[in-house]
């Protein structure tokens, strides 16, 4: 397939999706076209339907900031597993390898449990922490190199992990059921105020990981080659760290961890468009958003009732990923 | 006059590369002793020595990857560990040992990486241009958009020393480039490298085989038994006793015309294996 | 009462007869389906449920109770079981487990000669029955299943003829709210959403307490088509259901207050109309106990206020309590709660 056609997919794909989304929903709400009434008669001043209140507080209030959040919790966690598996030259990394899924999980329990704590506030702190313990534990000398990074954010996952089933042995009944729908990942509870507090940080990760995007091409050629041509390796992943890390934590304190976005996305891009990050790095961002909205998109229609989109993200990304396997190489040499 | 490294410092025969009594041990093991040598500025130096004489030990030391115990490196005039990495990397250009690809990255995609002392956060027009030029002049321009993985190692080897070419260093180290490349294709790079490399940087190689030495390069050393050696001046390279002490077998020398190849003599006689 | 209901009852008695006459033994089916068989009535009890604990108490088979869940003396609980049995006032009645984590061990060192469980603690149940303990398996799912709880623990602690007597009360007290709100429905029945404490969008869909404690109450449940008991359903079906009341269990992170300035919420009939409560209680709106008739009352004030004009409603549930519990000093405890 031609290269201009491969990206136009890639790039093109997002906005008519994050467009259509919002005529979606689930079966017993409203209809399509009811949308559609209220946003012309929004855009032209038409007369308002009988139930106007009722689509706007549908459109409004419940899909647009699902859809943004989605859109972007699906690009941040996407972004940041295409760097981390740059930074660890390693096509089996996810954004949590390092502690962040499990030091948010913590954070958030924590939170939910003593009650006064505001959740989101909690899971991010505690999953950067978890992050930098893990390279703090990592350093063997002066160098951190792949294995002992992932190796002790195995430890810190495992310590922060022990400490969550604490709080959890701890909790009342109803607060443990609440952790646990938290950790199983959920963008049903998206509003506005949620929106507004994780997007910014997300949107500050994402923009440092786009501006070290060619960065990550020096780095995921070696660390001798890098420093061949005058990168120091260490200080470059830890840059790199920063601003992944930023938005990983970020989109799991917004909605919990869900999987496959972070590990599998990347792969996806790089075998349609090439290991380049230039155009790989954007890219993952928008079609990882896309991506997470679209899976979004069925768990909405399909069910009359809520199901933790992590269910969804693998029955849809699975399929999907493996279509692109069979299709194309994988973008890795094995 | 000699500055205080004891390297000569008079205004237009400033050395290179200035080595001052090197002294390096790796385990209790004493790999390199004594080991002093001027680079001349825009010259094809070649350092001659066996696998295990420790060519790779100098090599990794001059470029600042090991730091010796006892010595002195300077780069026109400069210390060597003095310098930060970006500016050591403008000076300095190398090829690092054993590579694995792990992405398909296109082969310009590669060439392009070696910019990134000069780039900054995103490359611009004159290092795609830069890139260009390194293509051209290894003549491996018709491979730049194949995917890197996809190449044969000869041509991975070009690719990487495009790469560094692309660098545009002052000086380049070269520890055994030829290594990959078939008979033809490594005379061929040995004469790019002494016919249009040399006129605006400096190249220091290490090689093993000594007649692909002779036939390109315009200055010697002998590495053998952890010392360097500087052959006499005024004689051919290959007419030098100490050919027999870096390989340990006496030689032969074939003269043709302005040079000569050398060819391991009598090994009854050899002194070591 | 159910026609199921109705034929467990009637085996329960034929075999009230026909079992301890045969060989002074008592047998009961439980939750699970297992017959759960005693050579005479219990006597060691250990009740890791407080909703069945309760049941006990109701029948006045506490002082068979050796061992308790750890939740009677953390929770908001506390303090009618304190007011029930010096006992827990003086910490003296052992807690080895809760809903969640039971420590095997601890029980078996009580020496009981019954163990009441969730049926779907299948390990502890497995680890007691192993040691040759009887285990009794609860799962609530309607108001008959809390009658069916009450009739064979009756059996189990000879005490059927209480068992009979509690029952009675329970119906005469829905018969009475049934009278009430017979005019009121007439006229409509409200849509109700029922909101857990788990989640704004957790509810309970049609097999359910809660359906049934909306129906008694004289409303309709907004998730009625919903088959599951609890299920976390989308916001926009919640706007699209625009309940005329929303009832709350009780929380602690979220009040009606929060409901109401919700921008979420702010379409949606019940919080135009201020017609958001919280049930104000776990005690005494518990739907696991025979106590369910209280929350009926409670939500039924709420939807047909008009229905109850007049009516002590705080005087009716203090003689329902001390009813139920043979006790003046736990509805005493209830009377510092509000009907709100």
């Amino acid at each position: 397939m031609f290269p201009w056609i491969k990206r136009a997919v890639v790039f093109g794909f997002p906005w008519p999706i994050v467009v259509l989304s919002v005529f979606v929903g689930p079966q017993d709400s409203i209809a399509p076209k009811e949308a559609l009434e209220w946003m012309a008669s929004m855009m032209m001043g038409a007369p308002a339907a009988e139930n106007a209140d009722l689509v706007r507080a549908i459109v409004w209030d419940i899909r647009l900031p699902r859809i943004l959040l989605a859109f972007c919790v699906g690009g941040a966690l996407a972004a940041s597993g295409a760097t981390l598996q740059a930074v660890f030259r390693n096509p089996l990394v996810c954004p949590y390898i390092l502690g962040l899924s499990s030091g948010a999980a913590f954070g958030a329990a924590v939170a939910l449990a003593v009650g006064f704590l505001p959740v989101y506030g909690s899971a991010f702190l505690f999953a950067m922490a978890a992050v930098g313990c893990s390279y703090a534990l990592g350093r063997v000398g002066k160098a951190v190199t792949p294995v002992s990074l992932v190796l002790s954010g195995i430890i810190v996952s495992g310590i922060f992990t022990a400490l969550l089933t604490i709080v959890q042995f701890l909790a009342d009944p109803f607060r443990l059921q609440t952790i646990v729908h938290w950790t199983m990942g959920n963008l049903h509870n998206a509003e506005w105020k949620r929106v507004l507090d994780s997007v910014p940080l997300m949107g500050c990760g994402g923009v440092g990981m786009f501006f070290l995007r060619w960065r990550m091409n020096v780095l995921a050629l070696g660390d001798q080659e890098a420093y061949a041509v005058g990168v120091d390796p260490e200080r470059e992943k830890i840059t790199m760290l920063i601003p992944a890390t930023l938005a990983a934590s970020a989109a799991v304190a917004a909605a919990g961890i869900i999987g496959m976005v972070g590990l599998v996305v990347p792969h996806m891009v790089r075998m349609m468009l090439g290991p380049d990050n230039r155009v790989g790095m954007p890219a993952c961002f928008l079609f990882g958003g896309a991506f997470l909205v679209l899976v979004d998109d069925f768990s909405r229609a399909l069910t009359a009732f809520e199901l933790p989109i992590g269910i969804f993200t693998t029955l849809v990304g699975g399929p999907f990923f493996i279509f692109l396997l069979r299709r194309f190489r994988l973008g890795w040499a094995v | 006059m000699k500055d205080r490294h004891g390297c000569d410092a008079s205004a237009g025969n400033e050395a290179a590369l200035c080595v001052r009594n090197l002294r390096f041990a790796y385990g209790g093991v004493e790999v390199l002793r004594h080991v002093s040598f001027d680079i001349k500025p825009q010259r094809f130096t070649v350092l001659v020595g066996r696998n295990g004489s420790g060519k790779s030990t100098l090599f990794r030391l001059l470029v600042g990857l090991l730091k010796p115990q006892e010595g002195r490196i300077a780069v026109f005039g400069r210390d060597l560990h003095r310098l930060s990495l970006r500016e050591r990397t403008r000076l300095l250009g190398f090829l690092p040992q054993h590579h694995h690809p792990v992405f398909p990255f296109s082969v310009e995609d590669v060439v392009l990486t070696g910019r990134a002392a000069h780039a900054g956060l995103v490359p611009k027009a004159q290092d795609r241009a830069a890139v260009r030029e390194a293509l051209e002049q290894l003549g491996i321009e018709p491979l730049a958009s194949k995917p890197y993985t996809e190449l044969s190692g000869g041509e991975q080897q070009l690719v990487l020393i495009a790469r560094v070419l692309a660098q545009k260093p002052k000086v380049l180290l070269l520890d055994e480039p030829t290594s990959h490349l078939d008979f033809v294709n490594a005379h061929r790079l040995m004469a790019l490298v002494r016919d249009s490399l040399c006129a605006h940087m400096t190249v220091v190689a290490i090689l093993h085989d000594p007649n692909l030495a002779f036939q390109h390069g315009t200055d010697f050393f002998f590495l053998a038994d952890g010392h360097v050696f500087q052959p006499d001046s005024g004689r051919d390279p290959w007419n030098s006793a100490l050919l027999e002490r870096v390989y340990g077998v006496p030689m032969e020398t074939i003269s043709f015309g302005n040079g000569a190849v050398v060819v391991p003599g009598d090994f009854s006689k050899s002194a070591r294996p | 009462m159910t026609l199921w209901g109705l034929a467990t009852l009637l085996s329960l008695w034929v075999l009230a007869w026909i079992g301890p006459a045969a060989a002074g033994s008592v047998e009961v089916v439980d939750f699970r389906g297992k017959t759960v068989l005693l050579k005479e009535p219990a006597r060691r009890i250990v009740c890791l449920i407080e909703s069945a604990l309760s049941g006990l108490y109701m029948l006045g088979a506490a002082d068979r109770v050796v061992g308790v869940s750890s939740n009677i003396y953390e929770g908001s609980v506390r303090p009618y079981y304190e007011a029930l049995d010096p006992r827990i006032r003086f910490k003296s009645l052992p807690a080895p487990g809760n809903w969640d984590f039971i420590n095997v061990e601890s029980v078996v060192a009580l020496k009981p000669d019954l163990v009441i469980l969730w049926a779907h603690q299948t390990e502890a149940i497995q680890a007691l029955e192993n040691r040759g303990i009887a285990v009794f398996g609860v799962f609530v799912e309607r108001f008959a299943d809390v009658h069916r709880e009450i009739e064979a623990f009756g059996v189990l602690t000879g005490t059927e003829e209480r068992s009979r007597e509690l029952i009675r009360a329970v119906a005469q007290e829905r018969q009475w709210v049934d009278e009430k709100l017979q005019a009121a429905t007439a006229l409509g029945r409200p849509t109700v959403y029922f909101m857990w404490a788990q989640g704004d969008l957790e509810t309970s869909g049609e097999n359910s307490t809660v359906d049934e404690l909306i129906e008694m109450a004289g409303g309709v449940n907004a998730f009625k088509h919903m088959p599951q008991e609890h299920v976390t359903v989308h916001w926009e079906s919640v706007l699209k259901a625009d309940p005329d009341l929303i009832v709350m269990w009780v929380n602690a992170a979220r009040d009606p207050l929060h409901i109401l300035s919700d921008v979420r919420w702010r379409w949606v009939k019940a919080v135009k109309n201020k017609r958001v409560h919280e049930l104000p209680d776990v005690f005494t709106s518990d739907l696991w106990t025979l106590k369910y008739p209280v929350a009926v009352l409670t939500l039924a004030r709420w939807l047909h206020p008009q229905a109850f004009h007049g009516e002590d409603l705080k005087g009716r549930r203090r003689a329902f309590l001390e009813r139920l519990y043979n006790s003046a000093a736990v509805a005493r405890v209830a009377d510092h709660v509000p009907l709100d």
